[in-house]
């Protein structure tokens, strides 16, 4: 006796109470199910896979129910006032007495200039502003003292998502500080080109933005993060006077994890749908969808070795690991046509293979 | 890609581009350019993950017709050249200083067996 279509999808769709383990509930089902016919021949078998069934998706239940590693949804903390403020909230020097290593392959990295970038970010979003937001006629912005929050989020939902935890006046100070800068910069007033700048590298993609601030995704399954709570690997204690726990976060090695910055397209959410990368589009729907199965972590993390000095373009590393390219010459006598005769020709055959997970370049 | 003679001359230069075409506001015809006016993509050609892009360059090698005799001779001017295969990695689509050089390889091609239709 075969199962009929209608009866996979009834033991194919989770109950209520296991929707939020869906996943895993699917996977059960297909680690079952590779032979339908004798699963349903005899009463026994059919009890005996239930029961198995049973358990097999209450250890998935419970293996997804050790991940709710957040909690409630807290209370805000007080909004930052300053740079400064923001700045030390988000510090993650606290974190490289413990784990040195771990920092100074961070510091080397982007995300420790999210803000200034190579430095193409900070003038970037100072066109932004000025070819943007002034000139689109219902942005509210006339001048840099119209800028908020909400409009620099075009930009800060990725290279700064701490700044919603600050004020209007943290936004308008971040504009007049690059500002600052760029004049500096013209002015070849070096000393306060080098202090503006260590403003600007103080407003980054920290160690407490991924592994606190971002690392729950799924806050309606997972929870949301906790003030006191870093998240990475390990659960249980954390020295640290405001992290003092340690808890799982369960998408952290997964690719999705960079997704949430590392662009799908145009970011919707926002009034103004900004759009920098599309790196994770193509990384679902090219490099997945031809058989990729390597996560964004596996390849700029561990492969790489470069760990948490997270590379692009501009890494050697990165560049060996991106492509492979061959070059072919050859030259040949070429009896085209009686008008144009025989022609001396030369031949470069190129071929470019992209072993990376994405297309290249990304924009 | 560019081929030179042994003089330095360049006698070819050709280049393909590789690129998102994000579109402006996401509507009509018009390319975006930077966060704030990018969204969605009118075209792609960039290098796809798994996938090999092949390119191939004819190069003609200098050449003149000759009279001689009464007959007309092609003759080769130059029998060898250098060829430069470089792909860059150009961030804001400009050589300002800011592209990176993914791949550099030169060949040196040549036609110096006997050429018999002349």
């Amino acid at each position: 006796m075969q199962i009929s279509r209608s009866q996979l999808k009834r033991v194919r769709k989770p109950s209520d109470s296991m929707t939020m383990s869906m996943h895993r509930f699917v996977y059960v089902y297909r680690l079952c199910f590779t032979q339908p016919l004798i699963l349903t021949k005899g009463g026994t078998m059919k009890k005996a896979f239930t029961a198995g069934f049973a358990a097999l998706a209450f250890i998935a239940l419970m293996a997804f129910n050790a991940h709710s590693a957040g909690g409630p949804k807290q209370e805000p903390l007080p909004k930052a006032t300053t740079i400064a403020e923001l700045a030390e909230r988000y510090d993650s020097e606290r974190c490289a007495d413990c784990h040195e290593d771990i920092y100074d392959e961070w510091e080397n990295s982007l995300h420790a200039r999210s803000i200034l970038g190579t430095p193409r970010t900070a003038p970037t979003i100072i066109t932004a502003i000025e070819k943007g937001l002034k000139l689109f006629p219902y942005s509210g912005v006339k001048s840099d003292e119209d800028v908020t929050v909400e409009h620099l989020m075009m930009c800060a939902k990725c290279h700064l998502p701490q700044l919603d935890e600050a004020t209007d006046d943290v936004a308008r100070e971040i504009v007049a500080t690059i500002k600052g800068w760029q004049q500096a910069y013209r002015d070849e007033d070096w000393d306060t080109v080098e202090d503006l700048e260590e403003t600007i590298e103080s407003l980054n993609i920290g160690c407490m933005v991924c592994h606190q601030k971002v690392a729950l995704i799924h806050k309606w399954a997972d929870g949301y993060p906790q003030h006191d709570t870093v998240y990475g690997s390990m659960e249980g204690e954390h020295e640290d006077e405001e992290a003092v726990n340690m808890a799982e976060a369960p998408a952290l090695n997964e690719s999705i994890f960079c997704g949430q910055c590392h662009g799908l397209g145009p970011n919707m959410e926002l009034d103004h749908p900004s759009q920098c990368a599309t790196i994770y589009g193509s990384y679902l729907f090219s490099y997945v969808a031809h058989g990729g199965s390597e996560s964004c972590q596996e390849c700029h993390m561990e492969k790489s070795e470069l760990g948490h000095d997270m590379q692009s373009y501009r890494d050697d590393t990165m560049i060996e690991m991106a492509l492979d390219v061959k070059v072919e010459g050859r030259s040949m006598f070429w009896r085209k046509n009686k008008a144009d005769g025989v022609l001396p020709i030369g031949i470069i055959d190129v071929s470019m293979y992209n072993k990376a997970g994405h297309v290249i370049p990304d924009g | 890609m560019t081929a030179k003679t042994k003089d330095d001359e360049v006698v070819y230069n050709d280049q393909r581009i590789y690129m998102p075409f994000p579109g402006r506001m996401g509507k009509g015809k018009e390319m975006g350019r930077g966060p704030y006016e990018k969204s969605g993509l009118l075209r792609e050609t960039s290098l796809v993950p798994g996938k090999t892009t092949h390119e191939t360059f004819e190069i003609t090698f200098p050449f003149e017709d000759q009279e001689k005799d009464g007959a007309t001779r092609r003759e080769l001017l130059q029998d060898e050249l250098v060829v430069a295969v470089t792909l860059w990695y150009v961030p804001f689509g400009e050589f300002d200083g800011n592209e990176v050089a993914f791949f550099e390889e030169e060949k040196v091609i040549d036609l110096k067996s006997e050429w018999i239709w002349r």
